[in-house]
């Protein structure tokens, strides 16, 4: 519960932008995929780093959570304001404010999403590469260290932001890194804030690295009798040094509900691999040449290569409208995604092992992955209720435990959040995780900074 | 000084250094002493006992070594399965030649990378985890050895480039990549430096894939064998991708200047000089030698660049360009004045620097990294404490106490 003075005090700063509406709270209430969801007290939808450092100000004066909201699309529960409070949501900061072509950067505002950011940097012939499946903000997929299909040739956020501008719990803004190429003198603050999840500062402006759009793209299909050999092709793949742009993987199981939701031709229910490859139109036919003598080798069959537009789509169909076909393929059934990553020479054991898992459950389940480097999915279907639900979590944590074993990690992309934080503990080791509390403590001594996250036992507040 | 062979040595020694409130200087075997301000620590902590390649997984791209590993050797493990460290942390000649053994762990402390960082990142990009001591000697692990991971606060990346002033790092894991098939270099001739750091930009803005562009202005260019200006720029892939896309920049860039085309084996060789900045040391001779030297590391925006190598070469510092112009290497002889004249300029544009050597006056009386505004420093300060409550390790190194 806000507080008179909270509430005269923000809607005489942010007038009609600070809002008590029950739908307001209630969309700010959840992200994507996540069950537990919790209303804010109110919600702010700020317009300027100025107003977010007023807010926090007062925030932190009057110990009051901040959840910072943008496009609402993450998995793991990050914008549910568990203790309720304030979400803050930036997505109506939403300027691009200057592309430099020449230094091959953008400065955005942290509302900015993807596509409108590359719809933009179109007309510049540069394109911002992390592209993870929903249409996010900019600020989002900094903090929650975004990546995507093509994390293999490009990086994630964490390769791809010069510089931020973020208000500390207290109101105080600060800039780090910058336009230069090199990253900060000081401490790396811009790699300590991204992917801390809005637990550290609220990332308001992010310069960004961009890259010319390749003169040429391929796309090529393959597929293969087992797992293991399309993994092997992955790995001579890329340790040949061919510099695939994107390598995903679908499993049969996938392949199946594709075929029958996409009416693919001329393809199997067998595990399969698709490629795009970037760069000038002989190297990417040549690039397509080579992957394509790797994976005969390995008994690839069927394997096609388009460079039309159109062409490339209809051979990239069957990942596109993975998760639809997914759904489709059972009616009425709810769908959980994991998001495992293993080194990629055990890749080939984790989904076999998550395959034994699945089959364990008596549920169902789809295979996607960025096998380029070991993230896969394993959407797991069930029917809407309570007590399904409860498998495929266990289900979920199961897979996790099999990725710790072989050498990996809880999550590849979607973070921490609510739903991944009784893994930290095991997968870096108690030293590791209790420094991440010492700076938790350094940099929102009161923890107003979306509290619950991350971390799983409350702050101690002692000022 | 102390040099444990052992991650429990290490924590007990820093334990105890933590119990008495005792300084230490973090290092490997010394080469980069030199850098910034000199530490004030009563004990040196060495790393050059523990050394090592840990772990190595060619067909995962993946390599682990321990901190006192020297670069050569962890290099010489890379090279026997055709593969390299990505971001080609240079060797300075200025750090005293072939014989100055840098440690893999002084590396990525310092976060030191070579041309090759214009395309595929810094040093720090391709740590995926490390092992470290915190000052309150736990031993304590960040990352792992997966391409990416989103689970927490990424600790690894705030070690690296910490200069020892956080933790001791005594193990880093880092993705590597196969050495290239073939490799190229297209040089552009006589351009003047902002002529020059357009066509570097136009050519890092191609769909080619450029993986090295710098500009040597006369004297750096008289170093390696050129008696006008040139502009390099490098292709590194398979052979024919290579011939094709030199072939393509070239005419691309002809409106620039007319080009040369340098072969595998030169290409290599005057990438070599870019990277470990000999250039500087043959180019620049310096009355009393590199010991009167005044060596500094800028970093800006690249169109920036031609501007502030103006501004170093007005003040009697000479150098050359890297990173497509973000990047100045710069000598001359030690001056205050005209130190402190480069690091306004330099401020001025929103750049940052870091002093590689000087002599210790005036790296105890300058800024040998940029003033962080009070914002930043008090943050600094609260993660130092956190991760090093008795502010032990090597005090000073980045700012006065």
């Amino acid at each position: 519960m806000l507080h008179d003075q909270t509430i005269q005090a923000l809607t005489q700063r942010f007038g009609d932008r600070f809002s008590q509406h029950p739908a307001h709270c209630a969309t700010h209430a959840h992200g994507e995929a996540n069950p537990a969801a919790h209303q804010p007290d109110a919600v702010v939808f700020a317009h300027a780093t100025e107003e977010v450092a007023a807010l926090l100000n007062h925030c932190h004066t009057h110990h009051i959570p901040v959840t910072a909201f943008g496009a609402g699309t993450s998995l793991e529960g990050h914008v549910t304001p568990v203790q309720g409070g304030i979400s803050l949501d930036l997505s109506q900061m939403n300027q691009i404010l200057a592309v430099n072509d020449a230094d091959l950067d953008v400065r955005v505002q942290a509302g900015v999403t993807r596509r409108q950011l590359n719809s933009t940097l179109r007309d510049h012939g540069l394109f911002f590469p992390v592209d993870p499946g929903a249409d996010s903000t900019i600020g989002g997929m900094c903090a929650t260290r975004a990546s995507g299909t093509n994390a293999v040739r490009y990086g994630t956020m964490r390769e791809n932001v010069l510089g931020l501008r973020a208000v500390l719990a207290d109101g105080t803004i600060v800039d780090t890194g910058g336009r230069v190429r090199k990253s900060s003198t000081g401490y790396d603050l811009t790699r300590l804030l991204i992917g801390s999840e809005g637990t550290l500062g609220i990332i308001t402006e992010i310069q960004l690295r961009l890259f010319g759009i390749p003169e040429a793209t391929g796309a090529a299909i393959c597929q293969f009798a087992g797992v293991a050999a399309a993994v092997s092709s992955v790995i001579e793949i890329i340790q040949s040094g061919i510099p695939v742009a994107r390598i995903e993987f679908v499993d049969a199981a996938q392949m199946a509900a594709s075929i029958a939701y996409s009416k693919l031709i001329g393809l199997q229910a067998l595990p399969t691999l698709l490629f795009e490859f970037h760069g000038s139109a002989a190297s990417v036919a040549e690039q397509a040449q080579q992957a394509e003598a790797i994976t005969t080798e390995h008994g690839g069959a069927a394997f096609a290569f388009a460079t039309a537009a159109e062409d490339r789509n209809r051979l990239w169909q069957a990942r596109h409208d993975a998760f639809w076909a997914a759904r489709a393929s059972r009616p009425g059934y709810a769908v959980f995604t994991t998001d495992t990553i293993v080194p990629i020479s055990r890749l080939a054991e984790a989904i076999a092992q998550a395959d034994a898992a699945v089959a364990r459950s008596g549920l169902d389940a789809c295979v996607v992955g960025h096998v380029g480097d070991g993230n896969f999915h394993v959407m797991i279907l069930f029917p809407d209720t309570p007590e399904a639900a409860a498998r495929a979590w266990a289900l979920d944590r199961e897979i996790v435990a099999q990725a710790l074993d072989l050498g990996g990690a809880s999550s590849g992309e979607h973070g921490v959040g609510l739903g991944k934080r009784e893994f930290l503990q095991r997968e870096h080791g108690a030293p590791a995780l209790a420094m991440m509390r010492a700076i938790k403590t350094a940099l929102d001594p009161r923890g107003i900074l979306n509290p619950g996250k991350i971390l799983l036992d409350p702050l101690v507040s002692d000022c | 000084m102390i040099a444990p062979d052992s991650e429990a040595g290490f924590a007990c020694a820093i334990a105890a250094a933590t119990a008495a409130k005792s300084a230490l200087n973090l290092t490997g075997y010394g080469s980069k002493a030199g850098f910034l301000r000199p530490v004030v620590a009563g004990e040196t902590l060495s790393t050059r006992a523990f050394r090592g390649v840990s772990l190595y997984a060619p067909k995962e791209l993946v390599l682990s070594a321990r901190s006192g590993t020297p670069l050569a050797e962890l290099e010489a493990t890379l090279a026997a399965s055709g593969q390299h460290l990505i971001a080609e942390p240079p060797r300075y000649g200025f750090l005293g030649g072939a014989a100055a053994t840098q440690s893999f762990g002084g590396v990525i402390a310092c976060n030191l990378s070579g041309p090759r960082r214009i395309a595929w990142g810094a040093m720090r990009d391709h740590v995926l985890g490390v092992r470290a001591i915190t000052g309150r000697g736990e031993i304590m692990r960040s990352g792992g050895r997966v391409l990416k991971n989103v689970t927490g606060l990424d600790l690894a990346k705030l070690l690296t480039g910490s200069y020892g002033t956080l933790a001791l790092l005594t193990e880093i894991t880092v993705k590597v990549l196969p050495i290239p098939e073939e490799t190229g270099t297209l040089v552009l001739h006589d351009l003047t430096p902002a002529r020059a750091v357009a066509a570097l930009s136009a050519a890092l803005g191609s769909p080619f894939s450029v993986t090295g562009a710098a500009y040597l202005p006369e004297r750096a260019a008289a170093a390696v064998g050129y008696d006008r200006p040139v502009a390099l720029i490098r292709i590194e892939d398979v052979a024919a991708s290579v011939a094709y896309r030199l072939r393509a920049l070239s005419t691309q860039l002809s409106r620039y200047a007319a080009s040369t085309l340098l072969d595998r084996a030169g290409s290599l060789a005057i990438w070599q000089a870019v990277r470990d900045a000999t250039p500087l040391a043959e180019a620049m001779p310096v009355q009393g030698g590199l010991e009167e030297a005044m060596i500094w590391r800028v970093s800006v925006a690249p169109s920036r660049g031609p501007d502030i190598l103006g501004v170093a070469q007005a003040l009697g510092l000479d150098g050359y360009l890297d990173w497509g112009g973000g990047l100045l290497m710069l000598a001359g002889p030690a001056s205050h004045a005209a130190a402190s004249a480069l690091t306004e300029a330099v401020t001025a544009v929103g750049g940052g620097w870091w002093l590689l050597r000087a002599p210790e006056a005036l790296r105890t009386s300058l800024a040998c990294v940029p003033e962080e505004p009070p914002a930043l420093a008090a943050i600094r300060g609260r993660l130092q404490t956190a991760f090093d409550p008795a502010g032990i390790f090597s005090p000073g190194k980045l700012h006065a106490a």
